[in-house]
């Protein structure tokens, strides 16, 4: 076609529309449907990528970091055992919280019935750790050792007080169900790059502490009101890596091969027969889905890893499923392209008996997220990924239930809570914000998850203002309708 | 989830269309709604300069604009300035206009800048049918007005598509199953001119239309088989579900049907079923999460159900409204709070407690269930009669008040007679726990005794005892047993629980019975089997047992090796002074308990009275102490009494296990005293502002009470819903139908049809088909019916090149839908073409085959829906309507398909396209399966030849033939597939094994696996899951 008359089928393509009084949401759709076209004419059997662009605008800006790994530690861990170090607290010990410091804040109704708060010390032993100076506890022996590379958020803080709603919140902005998640809203802002692999993939290891543990949620890596490709895909520990990736028992791969062949002769025939882009679209997904299960069983297969690699995550890294093999699975991941992975690793609730539970949960975590922060680092993959460690919320330092010199529980605690990021865009060694010394009010920088969000996707090179979706009249955001901000003090 | 819309703005700019004027709804609200009005509308908390945009008499009093006079409005300098502080909108807002956006605006005011109301606000009306040129393509109404819109566009309806395609189409419509080639036979042999109508209404006369249309509105209400947050256990609702069926089914008419969900518990002389159907409102997602405060609970629940309400009927994106007064719609806070408080006072508890049933739930017992339920009442009646007149005949004197004190004496306490005492949990190892009359073998004592007969180990229990056994420290325990002399145990044992099962007494082969370790207290062996043929009292001394002092017993198992075992009587014996034991003196009882509260093993009444000093108690609070020592404590009357106590309690355990099996389901039910509502602050649950009373937004219709308080009704409610002059509800159904059809609404956006909704692509036709829908009894049948009778429906839905340039979305409709089907569709359309759907209707949901580690790595621990087992046999192969639906981890291949997660209303589901699906089609055990069904069919049922069996599986799954290159395709396929399974036999037999259901005897592996593969390809054509 030439110019000319291109302009002219352009032309009378937008009058028509126009006097539709549907136009410009058909119009953006038929210039996709062009350009797939387009892309199509080359030769029916050169099945063209289906892997999704970015949003047009988008990046925002220069992104620092390309990809994202967050480590969800699930069911709030406590940060006066791990980051938040309250040295005055032993003089305190099984003495009531001040009224002052608690100063009317709502509690939980698993301990608003409690008659007394009595303070509970960390029985862990603090230190300073590398040229940062960051204070780490005993029970982060390895995080300790990279703290350099790490930023640690002393005062991060929500509003929900339960693990549904704040689980919910941190991870969709919203307390309730039904908007998208963190990833989705990546994956479809930014696009993927993998042919053979989703955008966005999600973990949900094993863990240690078996009575403290919460529920996952399909909704936390749901699209929402997003298309729903956008969607996390759950790899798993135990059954297929990817739901469905294996063939039927006696079908092997040139079986299946020969099949989708055959397949995709007979779905030209329907392509010609109806004109139906979506037909080509399948065409071209049957074959991604060919390549995801070749792709797939090499990504789950650890045996090319370097010894001094697999040792560095410990020796859980060769049972599937636990939370060392998804952490180096994780590296492997963005390495193939995947732009999001989130890990959620469950059992941090420890209402009772925190120090044996805790102990045995950062057992679980310690060695494989230090490896991960090094490996990443060896790899030069550390500065474009961005490496997110945290829980939804805090807990308080008045024991829940038995206090003795050696035992205690810690209730929810919204107000403040620790959270770390290393990496693609993030200051390394750096310790922020202040909390009073009970650890129960932010003093200095509050962060709120709206921000780590905001955060997050600076990044990642998106104005979180600017990423929004339109359903039920509104423009929709991962941050709502609350002014967020990107938190520009651990910002490289 | 709720809406899918393509993110960019739908404004209508006609500015190439010089000649007609622009109109304020399709052409310039659109502008000022995306870009103004979230500053300069509605919402008065946000409006800036005090200026508003979305009421004209307000803009031209704050000297917005002049109309007519483009030049002198203040708007229009603001929206060309280059100035950035004065710029609109301004930068920080992220929304701009584009130039012909900025040309509209400025034609608009110079041609007068005139206002309408919002179209969807006003009543729909019924508009002239339009005239068309080409008259003869119309087959009815609906035709008129589509055709009219083409043939402005220069367009007209293609041609209707072939009779195979058409009758797969409308077969899924109706009923979301395909037709069998048997039916599309017929509908091809049939020339008569009502065939197709004939079609129609066989398929809407078909249950299977009741379960696909159920389906829809199942997304809408959020309907799921878990309580969705938290923990996500299973509740029992689906008697709802099942009503929706049948609803449908019954062509129960629209406005009914909202009525009774709204509001069926208040209808005059309300049915059981009318009660079922305000289920509705219980398919709020609930929790039970520790810690969580119940006031936000309720309160969140209750704006779910008003969000859900006002976008299920209404159209409205109330939720926004929640927090602060809505931006682009008419819906203030106090609207929405007025709307809430019909929602906010059921007796549903904030925690649901993770029981399936919380309440109020309704039962749904046959009438057999409740003649046994009644009957048993009537024995416990019976039973407790008796037990009061036994203590009433007592002649007690309470010997501590004897002088002399009588002297020491034995005394015998009744355990167990007749049946066992009150516990948290009775069970039996083996058959179900047998007591026996003495009409049915020996019996020692009173009426009944305990038979047990099994070939190895085997017993009956009961533990955690309601009221725990005193136990003596001097005293003997004590059972009797029968052994059958013809069919000898190896041995028998009495356990005794402390809490634990660790105190036993063992007779005959100590090594047959395997608990406990031998010679400790674990396992005292007592001696021989006792003589068989007769009673034999065995007796063990307390101090054998070596307890504590002060242990209670909370439970006792009756265990054998083999044999059959009679048991009667058991308790204990013992030595005792009657003067000062509780067993025997209501003194020393009303002594040892003093003046506090006894604990929770006691009825509420006697730990009151416990609670007052002694001196305190009055006559009736003594007398009612006396009456419970009797029936209770005093083992004098153990004889008597125990025997009848036990009865109860055994009558009571049958009622509650019946109750148990009884359907029930949730429903709603109002507080006697409503709960007052309030608008919330910034939508916070413990920041109420002014106090509101039940309502609708003041915008629409004024609500008619029916009552006489003055307070509004959910009831009220309902019937407004369906008024005449309301003008939502119609429409946005009518939409919702002709989104079923056609995959898009007449308005896309079909649960916004307020101003930031998409303008309908036909407003006349909509509010043709709505006041039509109305007038004509709101027959749903009716209307379906219209639609796809309509020619617009039956077209051919090729796409040509001039269409696929000026209408990508078929908004026009100048060919027919072309869609993939929804998910439970593709995978029904699969266990049918197999042949192995199982068309059972209704129940509890079952549980088809699901990937392992799909629940068990997200769920909590101890839900009780951590662990999926698939069900066998027939669970595995019914209708997807009736899978158990988990709303935290909903079934995998139904999500792959774009099925919501039933977590929110959900009023449109997307249709997307990914490598998942393609996956699932392919690898997925259930489909795999059906497609080695469809093999057999082909081999057994499709003819003699290749070309006729590949002509029939072809068929089979898209109605038609297959060309003559298609059939070439497939016999190259069939070839190749043999070549390999021939070449490996043991593959072909690995193929043929996958799934529950057995191959077919008698075919030959190779061949049977070449034709599943080939089966397999026909069932993930596009042809296959789409309906063309």
């Amino acid at each position: 076609m030439n110019p000319f008359d291109e302009y002219n089928a352009q032309q009378s393509r937008r009058q028509f529309l126009q006097g539709l009084g549907i136009g410009a949401g058909a119009l953006a759709l038929n210039q996709l449907l062009g350009q797939a076209a387009t892309q199509n004419a080359g030769g029916a059997k050169n099945y063209g990528s289906v892997v999704h662009p970015a949003l047009p605008d988008l990046p925002h800006f220069a992104p620092k970091a390309k990809r994202l790994i967050y480590l969800q530690m699930n069911g709030a861990p406590s940060q006066l055992d791990t980051f938040d170090w309250k040295p005055g607290l032993k003089a305190h010990f099984n003495k009531d919280l001040p009224e002052s410091i608690r100063n009317g804040q709502r509690l939980s109704t698993m301990t608003s019935g409690q008659t007394r708060f009595p303070v509970a010390p960390t029985i862990f032993k603090f230190a300073q750790h590398g040229r940062a100076g960051t204070w780490v506890s005993d029970l982060l022996p390895n995080i300790a050792g990279v703290v350099d590379d790490i930023s640690v958020v002393k005062t991060v803080y929500t509003e929900a007080i339960n693990h549904d709603p704040a689980t919910t919140f941190l991870m969709t902005g919203n307390e309730l169900p039904g908007k998208a998640s963190l990833g989705s809203w990546l994956s479809y802002g930014l696009g993927s790059v993998s042919q053979d692999l989703p955008a966005f993939v999600v973990l949900t290891p094993k863990w240690s502490a078996r009575s403290s543990v919460q529920a996952l949620f399909h909704r936390l890596w749901d699209a929402g009101y997003l298309p729903s490709k956008y969607s996390g895909v759950a790899l798993r520990g135990a059954g297929d890596p990817v739901l469905y990736i294996k063939d039927p028992d006696g079908v092997d791969r040139a079986t299946r091969r020969a099949m989708l062949d055959d397949l995709n002769k007979l779905n030209e025939e329907s392509y010609a027969r109806y004109s139906d882009p979506e037909t080509q679209t399948r065409i071209a997904q049957y074959e991604m889905a060919f390549r995801m299960q070749a792709s797939v069983p090499e990504l789950v297969d650890f045996s090319k890893e370097s010894k001094s690699t697999l040792e560095m995550y410990g020796p859980d890294v060769n049972t599937p499923g636990t939370f060392a093999a998804s952490a180096l699975l994780a590296r492997r991941l963005i390495e193939r392209g995947v732009r999001v992975v989130q890990l959620f690793h469950r059992g941090w609730d420890q209402h009772g008996n925190l120090p044996n539970e805790i102990k045995a949960q950062c057992g679980d975590v310690d060695q494989p997220c230090a490896a991960l922060i090094k490996d990443l680092k060896q790899r030069g993959l550390l500065e474009d990924t961005l490496v997110v460690w945290g829980g939804e919320f805090g807990r308080t330092v008045y024991s829940q239930g038995t206090l003795t010199e050696t035992t205690y529980g810690r209730d929810h605690h919204p107000r403040n809570f620790c959270m770390w990021m290393a990496g693609g865009g993030v200051k390394p060694g750096l310790t922020y914000g202040e909390t009073d010394d009970f650890s129960y009010n932010v003093v200095k920088d509050p962060v709120h998850i709206r921000d780590l969000n905001a955060t997050i996707m600076h990044c990642m090179g998106i104005d979180h203002e600017r990423l929004s979706f339109k359903s039920q009249g509104l423009d929709q955001k991962l941050t709502g309708v609350v002014k967020a901000e990107p938190v520009k003090g651990i910002l490289l | 989830m709720a809406q899918a819309a393509p993110s960019l703005a739908r404004p209508a700019p006609a500015i190439f269309k010089q000649n007609t004027k622009l109109q304020y709804n399709r052409d310039v609200r659109p502008i000022l709604s995306e870009n103004c009005f979230a500053c300069h509308g509605f919402d008065k908390n946000q409006r800036k300069a005090d200026l508003r945009l979305d009421v004209r008499e307000d803009a031209l009093a704050a000297k917005a604009f002049v109309p007519g006079q483009p030049d002198a409005s203040e708007l229009l300098k603001r929206i060309f300035s280059d100035k950035a502080e004065e710029l609109m909108p301004p930068a920080d807002s992220h929304k701009s206009l584009t130039a012909e956006q900025k040309q509209i605006l400025k034609r608009w005011i110079a041609e007068g800048a005139e206002y309408e109301p919002h179209w969807a606000f006003i009543a729909p009306m019924k508009a002239p049918v339009p005239k068309v040129k080409n008259a003869k393509l119309a087959r009815n109404i609906i035709d008129s007005f589509i055709l009219a819109r083409l043939e402005k566009s220069g367009l007209q309806f293609a041609a209707e598509t072939s009779k195979e395609v058409l009758l797969r189409r409308v077969t899924f419509d109706l009923t979301g199953l395909p037709p069998t080639p048997l039916e599309v036979d017929a509908f091809l042999a049939d020339k008569a001119p009502n065939a197709y109508d004939k079609v129609v209404d066989r398929l809407l006369a078909s249950p299977r239309y009741g379960e696909h249309m159920a389906l829809y509105w199942l997304d809408a209400v959020r309907y799921a088989d878990t309580h969705g947050l938290h923990f996500d256990n299973e509740r029992h609702i689906w008697p709802y579900r099942d009503w929706v069926v049948k609803a449908f089914n019954d062509n129960k008419s629209f406005d009914q049907f909202t009525i009774e969900q709204l509001a069926g518990d208040l209808l005059p002389n309300a049915t059981r079923d009318q009660k079922v159907a305000t289920g509705y409102n219980r398919c709020v997602p609930t929790s039970n999460e520790g810690g969580s405060i119940a006031e936000e609970l309720l309160y969140r629940y209750s704006v779910d159900r008003t969000e859900t309400t006002a976008s299920v009927f209404l159209g409205l994106t109330a939720g926004c409204a929640a927090c602060h007064d809505h931006k682009f719609d008419p819906v203030s806070q106090k609207d929405f709070y007025q709307l809430y408080a019909f929602f906010n006072s059921g007796t549903d508890p904030a925690l649901d407690g993770n029981q399936p049933r919380t309440p109020p739930i309704l039962k749904l017992s046959t009438p057999e269930q409740e003649a046994q339920l009644t009957a048993w009442d009537g024995q416990i009646g019976d039973t407790r009669a008796k037990i009061k007149e036994a203590v009433a005949k007592l002649d007690y004197q309470d010997p501590a008040l004897q002088t002399p004190p009588p002297a020491e004496q034995k005394v015998e306490t009744v355990w167990v007679e007749d049946a066992f005492p009150d516990s948290e949990a009775f069970f039996a190892n083996g058959h179900p726990q047998t007591f026996i009359g003495k009409e049915n073998g020996p019996v020692f004592s009173g009426e009944r005794s305990l038979k047990r007969t099994d070939a190895g180990l085997s017993q009956d229990v009961f533990e955690r005892l309601k009221t725990p056994f005193t136990v003596p420290a001097n005293g003997t325990l004590f059972a009797y047993v029968y052994l059958d002399p013809k069919n000898l145990p190896r041995s028998v044992m009495l356990q005794w629980n402390t809490g634990s099962w660790s105190h036993r007494a063992n007779w005959g082969d100590a090594d047959a019975i395997p608990y406990g370790q031998k010679n400790t207290v674990e396992k005292i062996q007592m001696g021989e089997l006792p003589k068989s043929g007769e009673w034999v009292r065995l007796e063990v001394p307390v101090e054998k047992l070596k307890l504590a002092s002060g242990v209670k017993f909370q439970g006792m198992a009756f265990t054998q090796f083999g044999g059959t075992v009679y048991w009667d009587k058991a308790g204990v014996v013992y030595d005792a002074n009657p003067a000062s034991d509780p067993a025997l003196s209501l003194t020393a009882w009303t002594n040892k308990l003093g003046a506090k509260d006894p604990g929770n093993t006691f009825p509420q009444d006697v730990r009151d009275i416990f609670k007052k000093k002694p001196e305190e108690r009055n006559d009736s609070q003594k007398t009612r102490l006396r009456e419970y020592y009797l029936s209770e404590i005093f083992s004098g009357a153990r004889e008597t009494i125990t025997p009848l106590k036990n009865l109860a309690v055994d009558l009571e355990a049958k009622k509650k296990k019946l109750d148990g099996e009884i359907a029930a389901t949730m429903i709603w039910a109002d507080m006697p005293e409503p709960r007052k509502a309030f608008v919330m602050l910034r939508g916070q649950y413990d920041k109420p502002g002014e106090e509101v009373q039940p309502g609708t937004p003041a915008f629409l219709p004024a609500l008619k009470k029916q009552t006489t308080d003055g307070r509004a009704t959910r009831l009220d409610l309902a019937r407004w819903m369906v008024e005449p002059q309301q003008p939502l509800t119609a429409r946005v159904f009518v939409n919702r139908l002709w989104q079923q059809a056609f995959g898009t609404g007449f308005v896309q956006t079909s649960a916004d049809f307020g101003a930031q909704g998409q303008a309908p692509s036909h407003p006349e036709l909509l509010d043709w088909l709505a006041v039509d829908f109305r007038e004509g009894g709101w027959d749903i049948k009716r209307l379906m019916k219209l639609i796809v009778s309509s020619a617009a429906y039956r077209q051919d839905s090729k796409l040509t090149p001039r269409l696929r340039d000026l209408d990508p979305e078929n908004r026009l409709l100048a060919r027919g839908p072309r869609l993939r089907l929804d998910a439970e569709a593709i995978r029904d359309n699969a266990l049918f073409a197999g042949g192995l759907i199982n068309l059972t209707m209704g129940g509890r949901g079952v549980r088809p085959y699901q990937p392992i580690n799909v629940w068990e790595p997200l769920a909590y621990p101890g839900s009780d829906t951590d662990k999926y087992v698939p069900d066998k046999g027939s669970g595995l192969y019914r209708r997807s309507l009736y899978t158990f639906w988990k709303r935290t981890a909903p079934q995998p291949a139904i999500v792959a398909f774009d099925a919501p997660t039933r977590e929110f209303f959900c009023t449109r589901r997307e249709r997307s396209n990914t490598p998942m699906q393609a996956l699932v089609l392919m690898n997925d055990v259930q489909h795999f399966e059906a497609a080695r069904g469809l093999a057999t069919r082909i081999i057994k049922e499709g003819g003699k030849s290749d070309d006729e069996r590949l002509v029939f599986g072809f068929r089979t799954a898209t109605a038609r033939r297959p060309t003559a290159k298609e059939l070439e395709i497939l016999r190259g396929a069939l070839a190749k597939q043999l070549a390999r399974y021939k070449a490996n036999p043991d593959a072909a037999k690995k193929a043929l094994a996958v799934g529950e259901s057995k191959a077919a005897e008698g075919i030959e592996p190779s061949e049977y696996a070449a034709w599943t593969m080939v089966a397999n390809l026909i069932l993930n054509l596009d042809e296959t899951i789409t309906k063309n």
